[in-house]
Formats: C-alpha cells, structure tokens, sequence
C-alpha cells in the first residue's frame, strides 16, 4: 500500500512551479503532479500542506491538460492562510479528483448560461475551457460574472479573451465601484436582465458564494428556467472526499461523492442547502 | 449452515489452542459491565455467553478511534470475536457499504474485515433499552456472522453460517455432530423467550418503516427540547454501533492520521468560509436523527440504527430516543 493509487487517504506529491496573484485575497497555484492527474471540469481535489491540513478546491485549469494543474484559492481559513505564504518549489499533496463534475455532454446542441461570483470564477475557469474545445457542439456560451470591487475581479484578462471567442460572451458587474471602473454595478444578478437567451433550449450553471447562489437560483427560475436546467456546484466541509468521513453531508447526500455538481432539481427538496 | 455440538470444555480448551493462530475475544462480565477481554488460557470460566450486548460496539475493532492510514505497518494475527450480539453484527453491514464501497474501499477496514472471524452470540435475555426488535433486527444472528453460539448447561451448541466458520468447527477439539432438527427446536425455544421478553419490553415503540416520518415531521420544538438536556458530548454517537465518522489529520511527510469524529461536536460542518448548517446544537441534536432514520435509508440498504439502545445507556443527560419517539407517536 505504498502508492497513493492503492490507498485512498494517500496523497500524490505535486511540485509547486508558479504563485499567480489573482486578487488581494486570491492566488493561483500552478503545480506539476508527480503522475499524470485525469480530472473532469467540475470535479474537486483535496489539496494538502504537508503537515499542515488540507482543503478541498475545484481545479482552475483545464481537464484536457494533464500534466499540470492550476488551483485557485482564496485566503479565508488556517490552511488556506498558510497555503499563501507558499513559494515555488514547495511540495504539495492532491488526493482525488472527486465527486460528480459538469456534466458536459447534456450541454451539446444547447445554450449554456453561467453565473458566476467570487472565487466561484475558478471552477467555471475549468468548465470554459472545457466548453471552449466542445464550441461546435453548442450553440451559445455567456458568462455572467460579480465580484466585490474591480480589484477582486479574478483571471481580468479572461474575459476580452473570451469575448473574442465566436459564440462566447462575458459580462462583468462589481458590487462596489473605484474610479476606473465604468461598467455595470449590482451583484451578478443583475447581468442576467440583459443577456438574451432561448431559456427552453438552455442550461444554466452557477457558482459562488452561498448567497449569491441562493439568489442567482431564485432569479434563474424566476427567467424561466425549470429545476432541472440549473446546476449548481455546492460547497460544504468536504474532507475526506470518498463518501466516508460525513463532514459533506447535506441532507441524504454526501456533496464530495454525490456532487459537488448537482441540478437544484436533485436537491430543491432540503430546505438547508442554501447554509 | 449447519448445527454441531461440543462440551463447554472442549470448546475451551479448543480456544487455547486456536490461540497460536488467533487473538481471540470473548465477553467478560465483572461488577460494573459487560465487555469484549482478549482471551487468556485459564480464564474461560470467565466468558459469559448469550447475555446481550458488551459496552464495546462492534465498530471498534474495524474501526479504530485513531490511526495512521497511510504508513504501512506490519500484519497483526488474525482474530475471532466471540460473542457478538446480532444488533452489532447487523450494524457492520451498513459499515461494510460505507467502508468497501466499490469505488473507494477503505485498505485498513477492508484488511480488518477479512482477517476477522465473527461468532456471533444469540441473546437469551435482554438489558433495560434493547430494542433490536422494533426494528426488524432479531436477537440473534442466522446471516451475517461465521458462526454463532448457544450455550446450554456444560454443552455448547454451534449454528455454522459460513464457510469460514467451517473451518474453524473443524479445527475444534471433539466438535459432534447433533441432529439439526433438535438443535434448531432448542434454538427455537430459546428465541421465543427472549422474542417475548423484547415484544413486551418495546411495546408502543415505532418500527423502522415509520420512524423516518417521524422523525421527518418533528419540528423545531420537539428538537429544542430534547437538545436542551444535550451537552454535545458526542457519547452517544462513540458507543453508536453504526455511526462512523471521522477526521482526517495531517502530518508531517503527507502521513494522514484518521480520527473519529462526530457531527454532536461544534463545528464538524463549520466550513473556512464560517457557515455552519449545525451551529446551534438543537441542529446538531437532529442531524443525529436525520442521518439515522432520513438520510442513511435513502441511500443505503442496511440498517443506521440496529435498537441496541447504547445511546440511552450511555446519555449524560440521561436522553432516551425511545422516549422521542414515544411522545411523536
């Protein structure tokens, strides 16, 4: 039992290549696995301070890329805090991935609407990029993004890039405007008033903090969207990731093994979802 | 599955000599309590058969309270738990579907399991809140178990269930064949009395088709006032034959150390961001409830609560679920 792949608690070593700053409060790690690391877009790791503790993100890069890994994180707890004293160089630990990630097959032939806030940015980083290389089988992409200030705005230059994509669209909103900004203000919700959609042969997916996921969810449904059209990716204390250590639990489900992508129709039913 | 008979000291000094292969544990019983003693030459007078359930529930021996779960570490011997009441045995099931599930199978538990021979006791009375009945789970072990015993007098009778039980019937000292239908008679008789004890003990009590309606339907008030008597000292879900839920712990050079762990304890969902679906414990007192009765049976085939009524014993605050579920009924 001495490889990680035989031992499911056993970590697969990762060397730190890069640190990009994204935000005040959010990094990027970019790290090189010691063994090729197959995810799928939505799918989540538990990365680890040696010694330290370990948390669980959804990796920021693409799927198709399998040598290197990039995991945006954003400083909010102990592990977190330390994870962003880390240099190039230092060695981590991934476990995973786990859990059930976007499933992007249902999304050909369809318009595909995401909602996005915070450090919600970094998954759906993933899904795009996914989306990106399965362009000829959608019909639309639009990206609709909050974040506090202009400066918490993650991955800036994603979204003149994607603009530049045909069929992709992204739009950006903060919360709280600076002198330089001169685009639209409100919380993410509000893009949603313009973007023009075809709701019946849609998807919409979202992703961000509890709150703006409870209301990006009421105001999609409101648009038209039935239950089953939204997916969300839900965050909870995920810490063993196999469907064991019970942290994840919400409701009958275990988010890392049962999620974390769910539709809202799968889990409309809790009323707790949203804590 | 077969019975087979042999005198109480042949079996014993069978164990002696099973003890060059084998750790072996049996139920002592002393001035305070019942509970699993590794078995020592010269002390099987000591064993108290088909008496109901020791303190220690079943899980410990699979799943310990801490370990390193990813340094190798050298083979123990093999073992035979002796004694073990159907409430537990039942309740390893739903572990079994958590801990080898297919996709992720737990080694250690996995290594554990398969080097672990289970003889199962079947129950000729009861304690205070036994309550297996109410819930489908008889006192007494025809699946799931190597093998299971009844004792009777100077005579012991042996039920062999598996095939691994077989072999260890065979490695016994003067083991005699018996007449199944004679033995299953007096197995018959010995299950009707203790049916009958259980049948009058949980009278009114709701059955495991119901009690996840219940549970369902109660409201803030129900759980309000419970938890009020509730400390979080997560007793009931340590001695809890079913809950399994643990903490993992880093240290140094990527070693993860297992720990288990409880949601009765502050902050078990707390995420880094500072929600927490159970902050206050009348929540974490319910989750108890959900898990057991809601959710586990929505997504598993074995039982979450096998009626050994540990929980109750165990309860500082003197809680009793029967009594829940009694003032729900």
């Amino acid at each position: 039992m001495d490889s990680h792949t035989n031992n499911i608690y056993k970590p697969l070593r990762a060397t730190l290549e890069d640190v990009i700053e994204e935000s005040p409060l959010i990094k990027t790690f970019v790290l090189t696995p010691d063994e090729e690391f197959v995810f799928k877009t939505g799918q989540f790791i538990e990365l680890s301070v040696d010694g330290v503790g370990e948390a669980p993100f959804t990796p920021s890069s693409s799927p198709l890329v399998t040598d290197r890994l990039e995991v945006t994180v954003m400083k909010t707890g102990y592990v977190t805090g330390i994870m962003h004293e880390l240099k190039p160089g230092a060695v981590m630990g991934i476990r995973g991935p786990y859990g059930r990630g976007y499933p992007v097959s249902e999304f050909e032939g369809k318009e595909v609407l995401i909602l996005g806030g915070g450090c919600g940015l970094a998954p759906i980083r993933s899904l795009l990029y996914t989306l990106e290389h399965m362009k000829d089988d959608l019909e639309k992409v639009i990206l609709c993004y909050g974040s506090k200030t202009p400066a918490d705005c993650i991955y800036k230059p994603l979204f003149s890039r994607l603009n530049s994509i045909d069929k992709f669209e992204a739009h950006r909103t903060v919360d709280i405007t600076d002198d330089d900004w001169d685009g639209p203000v409100g919380v993410a919700t509000i893009l949603l008033d313009n973007v023009k959609v075809r709701i019946d042969n849609s998807v919409a997916v979202v992703c961000g903090p509890p709150i703006m996921m409870k209301f990006g969810t009421i105001r999609l449904l409101e648009m038209g969207y039935r239950d089953v059209q939204i997916y969300l990716s839900m965050e909870k204390n995920m810490s063993c990731g196999l469907g064991k250590c019970g942290h994840c639990m919400m409701g009958e489900f275990f988010v890392c093994k049962d999620g974390p992508v769910f539709t809202y129709n799968e889990i409309k039913h809790n009323p707790e979802i949203w804590k | 599955m077969f019975y087979a008979g042999i005198r109480k000291e042949d079996w014993h000094r069978s164990l002696e000599k099973l003890l060059t292969t084998y750790d072996i544990f049996v139920p002592v019983k002393d001035e305070f309590s019942l509970d699993y003693e590794p078995f020592r030459p010269g002390q099987a007078d000591r064993i108290a058969y088909n008496t109901p359930k020791p303190a220690t529930p079943l899980k410990n021996f699979f799943l310990p309270v801490r370990e390193n779960v990813t340094s190798a570490r050298a083979g123990s011997k093999p073992r035979i738990i002796i004694g073990v009441p159907n409430c537990d045995i039942e309740a390893l099931m739903l572990l079994d579907e958590i801990y080898l599930d297919e996709v992720f199978a737990d080694p250690w538990y996995r290594s554990r399991r398969d080097s672990t021979i289970l003889v199962a006791s079947d129950c000729y009375t009861v304690d205070d809140h036994c309550h297996c009945l109410s819930y489908g789970v008889k006192p007494w072990s025809m699946a799931h178990a190597d093998m299971a015993i009844l004792a009777e007098g100077d005579q012991i009778f042996l039920r062999v269930m598996s095939e691994t039980g077989k072999e260890i019937a065979e490695q016994l000292t003067d083991i005699y064949s018996v007449d199944d239908a004679a033995a299953v008679s007096f197995a018959e008789q010995r299950h009707s009395e203790t049916e009958e004890l259980l049948t009058a003990l949980n009278a009114g009590l709701p059955d495991y088709t119901t009690t996840g309606e219940i549970i369902q339907k109660a409201g803030d008030q129900i759980w309000e006032k419970y938890a009020a008597k509730c400390v979080s000292c997560g007793a009931c879900t340590t001695i809890c034959p079913t809950c399994s839920c643990f903490l993992l712990i880093d240290k140094p050079d990527f070693e993860k150390v297992k720990q288990m762990d409880a949601c009765q304890y502050p902050g078990f969902e707390r995420v880094a961001g500072g929600e927490d679906a159970l902050f206050e414990l009348h929540r974490r007192f319910r989750n108890r409830y959900m898990c057991k009765y809601v959710w586990r049976p929505q997504q598993f085939n074995s039982l979450a609560c096998t009626g050994c009524g540990r929980c109750i014993e165990a309860c500082i605050g003197k809680i009793n679920k029967n009594e829940l579920f009694m003032e729900l009924t």
